[in-house]
């Protein structure tokens, strides 16, 4: 169906001249040319003009070209055939080869009701000594993965898809917004080496595609988990690298509508973006939907817009710090922001919670020692303060871990570690039953055995 | 109402073409620096290149309801409101001629030393699609820089993005000269792209490397800063659809961007004058997509070629935490952190071995690079970081296994100075740090 003529072009924005007003928000407009398609997304409607975003480059498009209805609007494949397959954000796949395709559904779904929310679930161990003992996860959590540039985001996630994916037995999806191809490809050999693509369902819109591939593979991605969990009825794991990106990708789109823009540039739609998607992302009586999702730091700001969008929707949140990467601590870990909503003696009990409140109380004198002991010495410290220096030094170098995934890079074989074990050791280190071992030792190890 | 609009466009157009015909012609409404507002051109296609009679060149930037934008990329002398714009029927593109080896050149193909063009252009698309995801494969080969401290603990491989990074004067640009240079022999196609360097600068870069006879498979593509905003912008695009073109004939390229934030600098000077929106720190709301597509081209193609991609940041009292600093890390595999305070120290060169980082390491090293590789970096790690700690206490106090460590660490730390030009093989960095790997055990 014919709609009307482009009437202005810019490098992320069409503009439409209506014949026909028979059109919404979100449908799909495409204008031919040299026997090609260049597909746009209707964003508004401003009387007789549509003002549309393109999928691709917009090079070579002139005024005057007819634009056409593309019916049915972005449909994902909504069947068993996702499984094993990569997708793009606009539900082709991509990984060369075919697909019969038996059922597909749009993907922009609607959000579930408040009735139809499951909040219950069990407790999900990661074998990730931090993560469990400052951060520990349920079913149907959501957990943010947050840091800067270069932290370890990335590490933490493919550790998370290696520890608790493989360990899980139930199918998952991968979405990849705006990181870097690269990684996306290594991720997909890697899991069909180790025969684990037959789970996994993958969509991406990696960082060298446009803005609208970027701002619309979530929907997509989200579409694949949603069969899972309501055709399949199963327990979903979902992996989002990264989150940030999608709202990074709507402030380009924004920008180019000629929307006031606001916080450091972030579109004037940033809360209902954000919650459009994460309210998709919940478990009901069907399945439960775990979710990891990590979360890119701009310029290091954790006070920034997007971030704290984001945050307001997660059950818990780890945070990477650059000033513990650059000590060689990995995962480097902020244990002052990172929390869960599951840290309360009643859900993990008064030991595991005692001994967070604890350890935290050591960590934070440490970072008032060291100052003390870079001037004057450890000479001055009282026993007390001696003990609790030494022990954070311990403790610190406790919580770092080698893993699965960076196996080549370290030269030290991953460790899978049991929760009990971490709060056997973390009570004994606390108690200063190691004080008269070297703090070495308890770096990039698994669980202590010191006999 | 729709039947009403449409009768006005038609009779408009009707009128327009019978006066005369402006699909091809256009008239200069406003001049803004190298941004002109353009009247007509009604059958322009969007970054189609046109002409303003012998005087200018430029691309359609944006197409509007009534008038559209041009960006100038040539200008001989003065353009005046009023003045004739043809198009030219064809996509604004780049040149490149496989006779620039070896040479000074711009994205037109142009000798800069003697100011004529090479025989043998060809066009260069400047924005290409970006690579299918499934066409990369796994980055495992190694690239040496003859640098051991990169070599050896904070490697590269062909197909990786490694920024280099660090305050004005502090080696970035050297290490990017020792690299290419330390292909010779390697068959390696290198590409050094120059952005807003002054002249200066750029002839030094072409004798040393001439002198180290590293031009005979290097091409310096420059654009400087006294010639239009947009070809600054376009130019390390254009280098690395050079390299792209190459990368899929089979062949390994190494590309050097010297440097991205005056690129960043440059897009963001445009974007302000054409009214745009700005983001944070007034920088385009797609600079991290600019950078990104344009990095994103760094890869192993499963058809064995290569593009390494060396970008170089330059950054202001050693925060790498700003804006464009960080959004290129995010998107580089990797960072080499130089410090003006260990470039003073004397270290040579001045790495930043806690903020330096490679997510590739041991995978594009060979066996003993990477066994040899994880040991060092531990022990000068723990070196540096408790050296700050324990910087006043008293080292007898230390137990002995601290102390050893301690002065290992500091002779790793000085066996890693190396000055310009001094390639050490893989085999001397083995052989130089070997023996302190084996004190330990």
């Amino acid at each position: 169906m014919r709609l009307g003529k482009i009437i202005s072009v810019s490098n992320l924005r069409v503009d439409i001249l209506l014949e026909n007003r028979k059109i919404d928000i979100r449908n799909i407009v495409y204008a031919e040319r040299d026997g090609r398609r260049d597909y746009f997304e209707v964003a508004q409607i401003d009387g007789s003009i549509a003002l549309a975003i393109p999928f691709g480059s917009v090079n070579g498009l002139k005024k005057g070209l007819d634009v056409y209805l593309h019916e049915g609007g972005l449909q994902m494949e909504y069947s068993d055939r996702i499984l094993g397959r990569v997708f793009n954000a606009f539900g082709g796949p991509i990984d060369g080869l075919t697909l019969q395709s038996s059922c597909t559904k749009n993907i922009y779904n609607k959000s579930l009701t408040l009735s139809e929310i499951e909040i219950a679930g069990d407790i999900l161990h990661t074998g990730i000594k931090a993560l469990d003992f400052f951060a520990p996860m349920q079913k149907g959590f959501k957990m943010g993965l947050l840091g800067g540039a270069g932290v370890g985001k990335t590490v933490l996630i493919k550790e998370l898809i290696n520890n608790v994916y493989k360990g899980f037995g139930s199918n998952s999806v991968f979405i990849g917004i705006g990181e870097r191809s690269r990684e996306g490809k290594e991720l997909y050999d890697e899991m069909l080496e180790s025969n684990l693509l037959d789970k996994l369902a993958i969509a991406f819109g990696q960082m060298g595609e446009s803005p609208m591939a970027r701002s619309r593979v979530v929907y997509s991605g989200l579409t694949l988990a949603e069969y899972l969990r309501d055709e399949k009825k199963q327990d979903v794991l979902l992996f989002i690298d990264n989150m940030y990106r999608m709202i990074q990708s709507n402030s380009e789109i924004s920008a180019e509508l000629g929307h006031m823009l606001v916080d450091n540039g972030y579109s004037t739609t940033l809360l209902s973006d954000v919650s459009e998607v994460e309210e998709r992302i919940n478990s009901t009586e069907n399945g439960s939907v775990t979710s990891f999702q990590a979360i890119y730091i701009p310029a290091d700001d954790l006070a920034d817009a997007a971030v704290n969008a984001l945050l307001s929707h997660l059950d818990g949140q780890v945070v990477l710090d650059r000033k513990i990467a650059e000590k060689g601590l990995y995962p480097a870990i902020d244990v002052f922001h990172t929390k869960s909503r599951l840290v309360t003696p009643e859900k993990i009990g008064k030991r595991h919670y005692g001994l967070v409140n604890e350890v935290i109380r050591y960590l934070a004198q440490y970072q008032e020692l060291e100052k003390i002991v870079a001037v004057l010495g450890i000479e001055d410290l009282s026993e007390e303060n001696y003990n609790i220096f030494y022990r954070s030094r311990k403790l610190r170098n406790y919580f770092t871990q080698p893993m699965f995934v960076t196996e080549q890079f370290t030269g030290l074989a991953g460790q899978f570690v049991e929760i009990s074990a971490v709060l056997d050791d973390v009570e004994a280190i606390l108690s200063g039953k190691y004080d008269a071992e070297d703090e070495s030792t308890f770096s990039y190890v698994g669980a202590i055995n010191h006999g | 109402m729709d039947g009403y609009i449409n009768e006005v466009v038609n009779d408009k157009i009707n009128a327009i073409k019978n006066k005369n015909n402006v699909y091809e012609l256009g008239r200069v409404l406003q001049i803004h620096d190298y941004i002109l507002e353009v009247s007509g051109l009604e059958n322009a296609a969007f970054f189609e290149r046109v002409f303003i009679g012998n005087k200018a060149e430029g691309y359609i930037n944006r197409i509007g309801r009534k008038s559209l934008t041009v960006v100038l990329v040539k200008k001989s002398s003065p353009v005046f409101v009023g003045d004739e714009v043809a198009a030219s029927g064809e996509m604004f593109c780049a040149y490149y001629s496989a006779n620039s080896i070896g040479h000074i050149v711009d994205i037109f193909a142009e000798d800069k030393l003697c100011n004529q063009f090479f025989s043998g252009r060809e066009k260069i698309n400047i924005e290409t699609p970006p690579l299918p995801i499934m066409d990369r494969t796994r980055v495992h080969r190694p690239l040496y820089t003859g640098i051991s401290s990169i070599d050896l603990l904070y490697p590269i491989g062909r197909g990786q993005r490694q920024l280099i990074i660090g305050d004005k004067k502090t080696g970035k640009t050297q290490i990017a000269l020792d690299t290419i240079v330390n292909q010779r022999g390697e068959d390696v196609l290198c590409i050094y792209i120059a952005i807003g360097k002054s002249k200066k600068e750029v002839k030094e870069v072409y004798s040393e490397l001439f002198r180290y006879g590293a031009m005979e498979y290097t091409i310096i593509l420059a654009a400087f800063q006294d010639e239009c905003a947009p070809v600054l912008l376009n130019t390390p695009q254009a280098g690395i659809s050079i390299a792209e073109k190459y990368m899929l004939q089979g062949r390994d390229v190494l590309v050097i961007i010297d440097d991205l934030k005056k690129h960043a600098d440059n897009y963001r000077e445009i974007s302000l004058l054409s009214g745009k929106a700005p983001g944070r720190d007034a920088y385009p709301s797609d600079i991290f997509f600019t950078h990104a597509s344009m990095l994103e081209k760094g890869c192993q193609h499963k058809n064995g070629g290569s593009i390494t991609i060396l970008p170089i940041v330059e950054i202001k009292n050693g925060d790498i935490t700003d804006y464009i600093s960080t959004n290129i890390i995010s998107i580089t595999d990797g960072q080499i952190v130089l410090s003006a305070k260990n470039y003073e120290r004397g270290q040579k060169p001045a790495t930043d071995f806690g903020l330096s980082v490679s997510r590739l390491g041991g995978a594009v090293q060979t066996a003993d690079l990477r066994k040899l590789g994880s040991i060092v970096r531990r022990e000068l790690l723990f070196y540096l970081e408790t050296s700050v700690v324990f910087e006043l206490a008293n080292m007898d106090g230390m137990g002995n296994e601290l102390r050893d460590k301690m002065s290992r660490g500091k002779e790793i730390l000085a066996r890693m100075n190396q000055y310009r030009f001094e390639a050490r093989t893989p085999q001397e960095v083995v052989k130089l740090f070997e023996e302190l790997a084996e004190m330990r055990q």
